[in-house]
C-alpha cells in the first residue's frame, strides 16, 4: 500500500513481467519500492555470455513512461558498451527512449546487446578497443569474467 | 497491491515474437523461469511453505540449545575453551586499575594458571579480596575458600525449591548444619548493627562490617526483626521452614540475605565452611566445629582440583546494577564445580546464526564450559555485554555433585555497568544495545531490569504494559462505533482497484474518512494569539486560534512544568549501586539516558490538518512571523527515536556531536513543486517587506548551509530534500543546518515511511516540525506513521510499537487500534472543517453561501432517440457477459460502455467520435489515405506502413476493437491514429511530446505533426463533421444559457467548467466561439507554465470569462477564488472529487455567493449513477467482505444497466 500512488501503466507492467517474465529474464519489484526492480538476465546463448546470470538494477523515475528508466548492471560484466560501473550505453535508454517502450522491451534490447555488443559506440573504451583489435581475446575475457563473476551464487 | 487480472484481459498476451524460441534458449528459459517462479512463489507462501521450501528447520529455543551443545562439545576442552573466548570486558575494565601486586600473593598463583588473561584476571580478582580481607584475615588463609566466602555468602540470594529436591543427598550433612545453627544465635543479640544501612550493595555494606570487625550477620539480624519469629529457634525453623521460605521468586536483596544463609546450610559443606569462616573473628568458641567442616572440604577440593571461587571485589568503575539467581543449564558432563566457584561467561559477539547469538556460555577455570544461561537471560544479557558497558559476573551457588548434560546449575550472577555512562559530560541518550530487529518490542535493558526485579522508581507515565493490557485510559468519548465504521473501508478498497477509473477517487474518499478518524472537533476552545505586526493580513479568529496553538506546541504546553516532569515515555531506575545516578530508560525505544529526559523533549510541533481552504498557509507564516527563531537545542536532538531504528539512532548521535559545526537556519518549508511559487507570493504579500528573508532553493542553485540558514525561510520541494539526502544523506545541504523550525506543506507527500524522501525529512534536525495536510491520512493509516515519525512522537514513532499496537489491531478490525490512534492525534493534530464551529457557535469561517442546484437537462427527441440505441446496444452487451457471469472478469469493457453511456449524455457526438472530417467516415478511405500518404510522402525515411498492417488497423477499427494505448497501457479514451497507422490516447501522444505542436511518433519515431492526426473512429457508424453539423445538446444548451445570463448581468462573476472529458472542451468551444464568449482552457496537454499562465490570465482578465477545465489535470491547492459560478458538466462516480472541485473555488478570499450547478440529463445513467454513489456511501458505512463487495459491485452494474 506504500506505493499506492503508482501509476496504473506500472503496476501493469509489473503484473504482465511477473505473469509472464520474457525469456531469460526475470524483473521483480523491491518489496518497499515499486519502482525499483531487481533484474536478472540469463547470457544470451552463443554469445560469450552464456551461462551467466547478471544481475541489473531498474529504477523507474517520476517521469516515467515519459523519461527512460534507469537501468545498470550490478554484476561486473566484459563488455564495450557497459562500464565498470555498469552503467549502459544503449540508444533507448538515452535520447532514443520511447514512452511506447517498456521494462520488458528495455530488458530485452539489453539481452540483445549482450548478444551483440557494438564496439563501435563504446562506453568503456579499454574494452572496445581491446574487441576491435583482438575480438577473439576480448571475447575470450567476457567468458572468463562471465565464468568468474556471473556463475555460481 | 491486490491482483488486479480484469484489465489485463487486453493486451498482455500480445508479444508472440518471443514465443517460438531456439531449442537451447528454451533450455534457459526453464532455468530462468524456475528462478522466477520461486520469486514469486516466497511472495505467496506462507512462513512454513517457504521454511519447507528453503530447507530450513525451525528450531524452538530448547532444539536450538541442545543442538547447540552437541556442535560444542568437541570444543569442551577445559581451559582452552575459556581462552578462546576470554571475557575481554572484564579483564581489560578490570586491570585498569589494578595496582601492584604483592610477591607473597604471586606465590600463591598456581602454576597451571599462569596463563595469559585467565591468570591475570585470577590474580586481580586475588588481589582485590586479599585487600578487602586485610587486617581481618592473613594471606595465608586465602589457600581455599577462606575469609572471601564470608562475602560469597552475601552475594547469593535466593534458592529455588528445586534445589533443595536435588539437593537431597547434602541433607546428610543437616548434623553440621544443626551445630552451626547454633552459633546464628549469637550474632542475633548484636541487633542495633542491623540498622546500619540498608543500601543494597552488598559489598559496601561487607566492607563496613569488616572494618567495624562486626559479624557479618548483623544483615541477618534486619531480617530476624522483621520477622522476628525467625528469632532465637532456628534450629527448628531452617529445617521446617526452609522449603516453605525458599520462595522460586527472586527476593529483594535485603530480604534474600537470610534465605540465602538458609540455604546454605543445607546445600552443603562449603556454605556451611563459609558460615564459620564469617564468624571467626565474632566468637572463638565456636570454632572447634566449623574445623571438622573444613576438613571434610579440604578433602573434597582434593578431589576436585584447585577452585577459583575468590569473590569480584566492588570496582570504581563498575557499578552494580543487581544480582540475582539464576538457574542455568549444564551443558557438559563429568566436570566438577563447587559451590562459590566463580563461573566466567562467554558470550558470541557475532551473529552467525540466529540464535546462536544468544547463547552465554559459563565456564570454570579448572574444568571448562560448564553450562549455559538460559535463553531469556541471554537475550538480554548479549546486547549489554557487546555494548561493552556492562559486565557479567557469576558464581555457582548450587550444583548437583555429578553434572550431566541438562542439568539445573544455580547462578549467583551479578550485573554492572561501567561508570562511564554517569559521568559522560553530554548526558546523552544511548542504547546499550544495537537493536537488532525493527520489529522487536523487547529491549535488553528493560528486560534485564525485569528479570532482576529491580522496579523502577518512577514509572514511566505510559507504557507497553498498560497499552497491552488495554488498561489505559484513553481520556476518549465512546466512538467506538465511529471507528468501526472506519475499518471497512481497508477491506472494501482492495476490491476497489478493480475500477480503473475510480484509483484516483478512492483517495478523495478519504477526505470524509479523515474527518471520522480524527474527528474533526465541532468546537475548539482555544485561544486566540494576536499575529505580529509584520504580518500584512487580517486573520480570522479561528486562524489567530490556530496561531495560538501552534506557538503554545513549540513553546512546549508548560514549559517549566515539563522541564520538572518525567517524559511519560520513560522510566527511571536506581540500581542496587548507590554511587550510580538514576538510569532513565524509555519503555518504547529501549534508549537509556542518565539524564533526566523532561517532557520539553517531546515533539514540539504537531499536525495542522485543516481542511482545504482555512488558510494553512497563512496560519504558517503568522506562526513564523511571530516566532521567529534559529537553530535547534541540542538534547532534543538526541531523544528522537525513528522509525528505523539502528540507523537513525546512529546518526542522531552523529549530528548530535556536530550540532556545533552546524549552522543556525531559520524555518524550512518542502512543499510540492507546484505550490513553490505560491508560497514565494504568499510569503512575499503576507509580511511586512523586510521583516523576513526568503531563499528558494530548487534545484540547480548551489548554495552553502551558511547561506541557506541565513535567511528567515527557505523553501523547497520535496524532490530537492530527497535528492540531496539521496547524494549526501546526513551531509546534505538541508541536513547540515540545525533548524529552528521545518514545516512539510502537504505532509502526505512522505506518507511512505520507508521512501527516501520520508527519510530525508526525519532526519532534518530542527527544533520544531510542523505537517500541514488536508489529507493526514490518503489511504492507509500508515500515512499517518510517516508523520509522527517526521514529528518524532514518542513511542509511535517507533515502528514496533505502532505496527503492534495500532496498525495490526486496525486491519484486524480492532477497533482499539483506531481508538489509540485518536487518543494519540488529539493533542498533535488540529483540525477544522468549513462546518467547525466557534465558541458561540458560529461558524469559524463565514465563507460567501454555496448555493448548489441540479440543473435536470431533458433529452431532445433526437438524442434520446440516440442514446437509447447506444443503451440498448450496450445493454444488450452486459446482458450477454451477465449470462456468461463473466461481469466481473469485463469490468474494462464494462466501463467502456458505460463512459460511452455518459459521454453520450453530455454530447452525442462525443460518442460518433469528432471524426475530423467527413472524409474518413468511410473505413476503406481512411485505408486508401494512409497508403497514400505514404506513397506520396517525399520524406523517404519515414516508415510506410505495410498495406497489410493497415488492412489490419482498419479491419480492427471496424470490428469495433478498442487496443489498449502503448503509453498509459490504458483502453484508449481518445484515440487518434497518426499517418504511420498507430493508435494511442490524444493526451498520452501528446504529453509524450516535447513541443505542443509536433513530435515522435513513440511507435516508429516517425515525426508528426499535431494536425495530421486522425481522431480514430470508433465502432459506431456515425459520422459527422462536427463544425459543420454543430448541434447543441441539452447539456450544452443548458451551460450557454447559464454562462449568457451571467454575461448579461454584468456582474463580471466568472465561471468555471468542470468535465472528465477533454473532448468535450473541444466541442464546447465551438458555440463558445460563435456566441463570442471568451474562454480559456486549463487542462492536461499544458506543461507547468502555461498552467500558470493560464490561472494567472483568468484571474486577471475581463475578457476570458469562462474557463474550461479538466478534473484530471487539477493540481493539488489551485486557488481559484477569481470564479464564482461552477458548473459540473458530468458527475463523477464519486461525489468527493466533486466537492474538491467546488472546494478550490469556495474558500478563503471567495467573495461572492458561489453558485454551483450540477447538470444531469434526466432517465440516463447519469441519474442511475446518483443512485450508485448514494449506495456507495452506505457501503463505506457497512462492514462488507470483498465477496460482498464484489456482489455489490455486480448489483451496482445492474442497476446502471436497468
Amino acid at each position: 500500500m506504500a506505493n499506492s500512488n503508482l501509476p496504473r501503466r506500472i503496476i501493469k507492467e509489473t503484473q504482465r513481467l511477473l505473469s509472464e517474465p520474457a525469456p531469460g529474464i526475470s524483473a521483480s519489484p523491491s518489496e518497499d519500492n515499486m519502482r525499483y526492480f531487481n533484474v536478472m538476465i540469463l547470457g544470451p546463448a552463443q554469445s560469450p555470455y552464456e551461462g551467466g546470470v547478471f544481475k541489473l538494477e531498474l529504477f523507474l523515475s517520476e517521469e516515467y513512461p515519459m523519461a527512460a528508466p534507469k537501468v545498470r548492471f550490478l554484476t561486473k560484466i566484459y563488455h564495450p558498451n557497459i562500464d565498470k560501473l555498469g552503467r549502459i550505453c544503449l540508444d533507448i535508454l538515452k535520447d532514443k527512449w520511447s514512452p511506447a517502450l517498456q521494462i520488458r522491451t528495455v530488458l530485452l534490447s539489453i539481452q540483445a546487446l549482450l548478444s551483440a555488443p557494438n564496439p563501435d559506440d563504446p562506453l568503456s573504451e579499454n574494452i572496445a578497443k581491446h574487441w576491435k583489435t583482438n575480438e577473439t581475446e576480448a571475447v575470450e575475457t567476457a567468458k572468463e569474467w562471465t565464468r568468474l563473476y556471473a556463475t555460481g551464487a | 497491491m491486490a491482483a488486479r487480472p480484469v484489465d489485463d484481459t487486453d493486451g498482455a498476451h500480445q508479444n508472440p515474437v518471443f514465443f517460438p524460441q531456439p531449442l537451447t534458449v528454451i533450455r534457459t528459459v526453464t532455468s530462468t523461469g524456475a528462478r522466477i517462479s520461486t520469486q514469486i512463489k516466497a511472495e505467496e507462501m506462507t512462513f512454513d511453505e517457504f521454511l519447507k521450501a528453503t530447507n530450513t528447520k525451525v528450531m524452538s529455543e530448547e532444539e536450538c540449545l541442545r543442538t547447540q551443545m552437541k556442535e560444542e562439545q568437541p570444543r569442551e576442552l577445559g581451559v582452552a575453551r575459556v581462552k578462546e573466548e576470554p571475557d575481554m570486558d572484564f579483564l581489560s575494565k578490570g586491570s585498569e586499575n589494578k595496582p601492584e601486586v604483592s610477591n607473597n600473593t604471586l606465590a600463591l598463583v598456581p602454576l597451571e594458571r599462569v596463563k595469559g588473561k585467565s591468570f591475570q584476571e585470577w590474580l586481580w580478582l586475588r588481589y582485590n579480596s586479599s585487600v578487602k580481607s586485610r587486617g581481618e584475615y592473613s594471606i595465608s588463609q586465602e589457600k581455599e575458600a577462606g575469609p572471601k566466602d564470608l562475602e560469597n555468602g552475601q552475594s547469593l540470594n535466593e534458592s529455588s525449591p528445586k534445589v533443595k529436591v536435588k539437593e537431597e543427598p547434602y541433607l546428610g550433612s543437616e548434623d553440621k548444619v544443626d551445630k552451626v545453627q547454633v552459633k546464628e544465635g549469637s550474632p542475633n543479640e548484636s541487633r542495633p548493627k542491623g540498622e546500619v544501612k540498608e543500601v543494597p550493595d552488598l559489598r559496601a555494606e561487607n566492607e563496613v562490617h569488616v572494618k567495624e570487625g562486626l559479624p557479618n550477620d548483623s544483615r541477618t539480624k534486619v531480617e530476624l526483626t522483621e520477622e522476628p519469629d525467625l528469632g532465637p529457634d532456628n534450629k527448628l525453623h531452617v529445617k521446617e521452614e526452609l522449603p516453605i521460605e525458599s520462595t522460586p521468586e527472586v527476593k529483594v536483596i535485603k530480604e534474600s540475605d537470610l534465605w540465602y544463609e538458609n540455604r546454605v546450610y543445607v546445600k552443603g559443606p562449603v556454605g556451611a565452611e563459609n558460615k564459620v569462616s564469617a564468624k571467626e573473628p565474632i566468637g572463638s568458641n565456636f570454632c572447634s566445629k566449623p574445623q571438622k567442616v573444613k576438613k571434610e572440604i579440604v578433602e573434597e577440593r582434593v578431589v576436585s582440583g584447585l577452585v577459583e571461587d575468590g569473590d569480584f571485589p566492588e570496582d570504581p568503575e563498575w557499578f552494580l546494577v543487581g544480582r540475582t539467581i539464576v538457574t542455568a543449564l549444564s551443558t557438559s558432563k563429568g566436570r566438577k564445580l563447587v559451590d562459590n566457584e566463580v563461573v566466567h561467561f562467554a558470550f558470541s559477539s557475532t551473529n552467525w546464526r540466529h540464535n546462536a547469538q544468544w547463547i552465554v556460555r559459563f565456564s570454570t577455570k579448572r574444568s571448562g564450559e560448564i553450562g549455559r544461561l538460559p535463553m531469556e537471560w541471554g537475550k538480554c544479557v548479549v546486547p549489554l555485554v557487546n555494548s561493552s558497558k556492562v559486565k557479567v559476573l557469576g558464581r555457582c551457588v548450587a550444583a548437583p555433585s555429578n553434572l550431566s548434560i541438562m542439568q539445573e546449575i544455580m547462578l549467583c550472577v551479578s550485573f554492572y555497568i561501567h561508570h562511564s555512562i554517569f559521568t559522560k559530560d553530554d548526558a546523552s541518550s544511548w542504547r546499550l544495545d544495537a537493536p537488532y530487529n525493527i520489529d522487536s518490542t523487547l529491549h535488553p535493558l528493560l528486560s534485564l531490569f525485569k528479570l532482576l526485579k529491580i522496579k523502577p522508581y518512577l514509572k514511566a507515565e505510559f507504557t507497553p504494559e498498560e497499552l497491552h493490557s488495554r488498561k489505559r485510559v484513553l481520556n476518549l468519548d465512546d466512538d467506538s462505533e465511529e471507528a468501526a465504521s472506519m475499518l471497512p473501508i481497508v477491506k472494501r478498497r482492495k476490491g476497489c482497484q478493480q475500477y480503473p477509473e475510480q484509483s484516483k477517487d478512492e483517495q478523495a474518499l478519504s477526505e470524509s474518512s479523515v474527518n471520522k478518524l480524527v474527528g474533526a472537533a465541532e468546537m475548539y476552545n482555544l485561544e486566540e494569539m494576536e499575529p505580529p505586526y509584520t504580518l500584512m493580513c487580517d486573520l480570522r479568529p479561528y486562524q489567530k486560534q490556530a496561531l495560538y496553538w501552534m506557538s503554545e506546541l513549540e513553546k512546549g504546553i508548560h514549559a517549566e512544568k515539563a522541564a520538572k516532569t518525567l517524559h511519560p515515555c520513560w522510566a527511571a531506575y536506581q540500581i542496587s549501586d548507590e554511587r550510580a545516578s538514576s538510569i532513565y530508560v524509555n519503555t518504547f525505544s529501549g534508549e537509556s539516558t542518565t539524564k533526566f529526559p523532561t517532557a520539553t523533549q517531546m515533539a514540539r510541533g504537531g499536525i495542522l490538518a485543516d481542511a482545504m481552504g482555512l488558510g494553512k498557509t497563512v496560519m504558517t507564516i503568522a506562526l513564523i512571523l511571530a516566532r521567529p527563531g534559529r537553530g535547534c537545542h541540542v538534547n532534543h536532538e538526541c531523544s528522537t527515536a525513528t522509525a528505523d531504528g539502528t540507523e537513525i539512532t546512529k546518526s542522531n548521535k552523529d549530528c548530535h556531536v556536530k550540532t556545533s559545526s552546524k549552522a543556525n537556519g531559520g524555518t524550512l518549508i518542502v512543499c510540492p513543486m507546484a505550490l513553490l511559487g505560491q508560497w514565494k507570493d504568499e510569503l512575499e504579500t503576507h509580511s511586512k517587506p523586510e521583516s523576513i528573508s526568503i531563499f528558494v532553493h530548487y534545484g540547480g542553485s548551489r548554495a552553502s548551509p551558511k547561506v541557506i540558514a541565513e535567511h528567515n525561510v527557505v523553501l523547497t520541494t520535496y524532490g530537492v530534500l530527497t535528492a540531496a539526502y539521496k547524494n549526501d544523506s546526513e551531509n546534505s545541504i538541508f541536513h547540515r543546518v540545525s533548524w529552528y523550525r521545518v514545516v512539510l506543506d502537504e505532509a502526505h507527500t512522505i506518507k511512505s515511511w520507508k521512501t527516501q524522501g520520508a527519510q530525508a525529512a526525519f532526519s532534518l534536525s530542527s527544533h520544531c516540525r510542523w505537517c500541514l495536510t488536508g489529507t493526514p491520512i490518503q489511504n492507509n493509516l500508515e500515512d499517518l506513521y510517516s508523520l509522527l515519525c517526521f514529528l518524532h512522537v514518542e513511542p509511535w514513532c517507533n515502528w514496533a510499537w505502532w505496527n503492534k499496537l495500532i496498525q495490526k489491531p486496525y486491519e484486524n478490525g480492532d477497533p482499539r487500534g483506531m481508538k489509540l490512534i485518536k487518543a494519540i492525534l488529539r493533542p498533535l493534530m488540529l483540525r477544522r472543517t468549513k462546518e467547525s464551529k466557534d465558541k458561540e457557535g458560529r461558524p469559524i469561517l463565514v465563507l460567501p453561501p454555496t448555493d448548489i442546484q441540479i440543473i435536470e437537462c431533458e433529452q431532445s427527441e433526437a438524442e434520446h432517440d440516440f442514446y437509447d440505441a447506444l443503451f440498448k446496444r450496450s445493454k444488450v452487451q452486459f446482458d450477454q457477459f451477465v449470462a456468461q457471469g463473466k461481469v466481473l472478469h469485463n469490468y474494462a469493457n464494462i466501463l467502456e460502455l458505460l463512459l460511452r453511456l455518459r459521454q453520450c449524455c453530455n454530447h452525442p457526438f462525443l460518442v460518433m467520435s469528432r471524426a475530423d472530417s467527413q472524409k474518413y467516415t468511410d473505413l476503406s478511405k481512411l485505408a486508401r489515405r494512409f497508403l497514400e500518404t505514404n506513397s506520396n510522402s517525399t520524406t523517404t525515411k519515414q516508415t510506410v506502413p505495410t498495406h497489410a498492417y493497415v488492412e489490419e488497423v482498419v479491419e480492427g477499427i471496424r470490428r469495433g476493437e478498442n487496443t489498449e494505448c502503448p503509453i498509459c497501457l490504458e483502453y484508449a479514451d481518445d484515440p487518434v491514429l497518426t499517418p504511420c497507422a498507430h493508435k494511442m490516447c490524444r493526451e498520452c501522444l501528446l504529453s509524450s511530446w516535447r513541443t505542443p505542436t509536433s513530435g515522435l511518433c513513440p511507435i516508429c519515431r516517425q515525426l508528426l505533426k499535431k494536425t495530421d492526426l486522425i481522431a480514430c473512429p470508433s465502432e459506431n457508424q456515425f459520422w459527422v463533421d462536427v463544425e459543420k453539423n454543430w448541434k447543441e445538446s441539452s447539456k450544452v444548451s443548458g451551460l450557454l444559457e447559464c454562462l449568457e445570463s451571467i454575461q448579461r448581468t454584468g456582474s463580471g462573476e466568472k465561471s468555471i467548467v468542470f468535465s472528465q472529458w477533454t473532448s468535450f472542451f473541444d466541442l464546447l468551444e465551438i458555440p463558445l466561439k460563435r456566441r463570442g464568449i471568451g474562454f480559456l482552457r486549463f487542462d492536461g496537454k499544458l506543461v507547468q507554465k502555461q498552467r500558470e499562465w493560464v490561472l494567472k490570465e483568468f484571474s486577471e482578465t475581463k475578457e476570458k470569462m469562462v474557463l474550461l477545465m479538466s478534473l484530471r489535470a487539477g493540481g493539488v491547492g489551485l486557488n481559484l477564488t477569481a470564479a464564482s459560478n461552477v458548473f459540473l458538466m458530468d458527475p463523477w462516480w464519486n461525489p468527493a472529487v466533486e466537492e474538491q472541485a467546488i472546494m478550490r473555488i469556495h474558500r478563503i478570499g471567495q467573495k461572492r455567493t458561489v453558485r454551483v450547478r450540477r447538470f444531469i440529463v434526466k432517465d440516463t445513467v447519469e441519474e442511475r449513477m446518483q443512485q450508485v454513489q448514494a449506495r456507495k456511501q452506505s457501503m463505506i458505512a457497512g462492514a462488507l467482505t470483498d465477496q460482498e463487495v464484489r456482489t455489490a459491485r455486480l448489483e451496482e452494474l445492474k442497476m446502471l444497466f436497468r
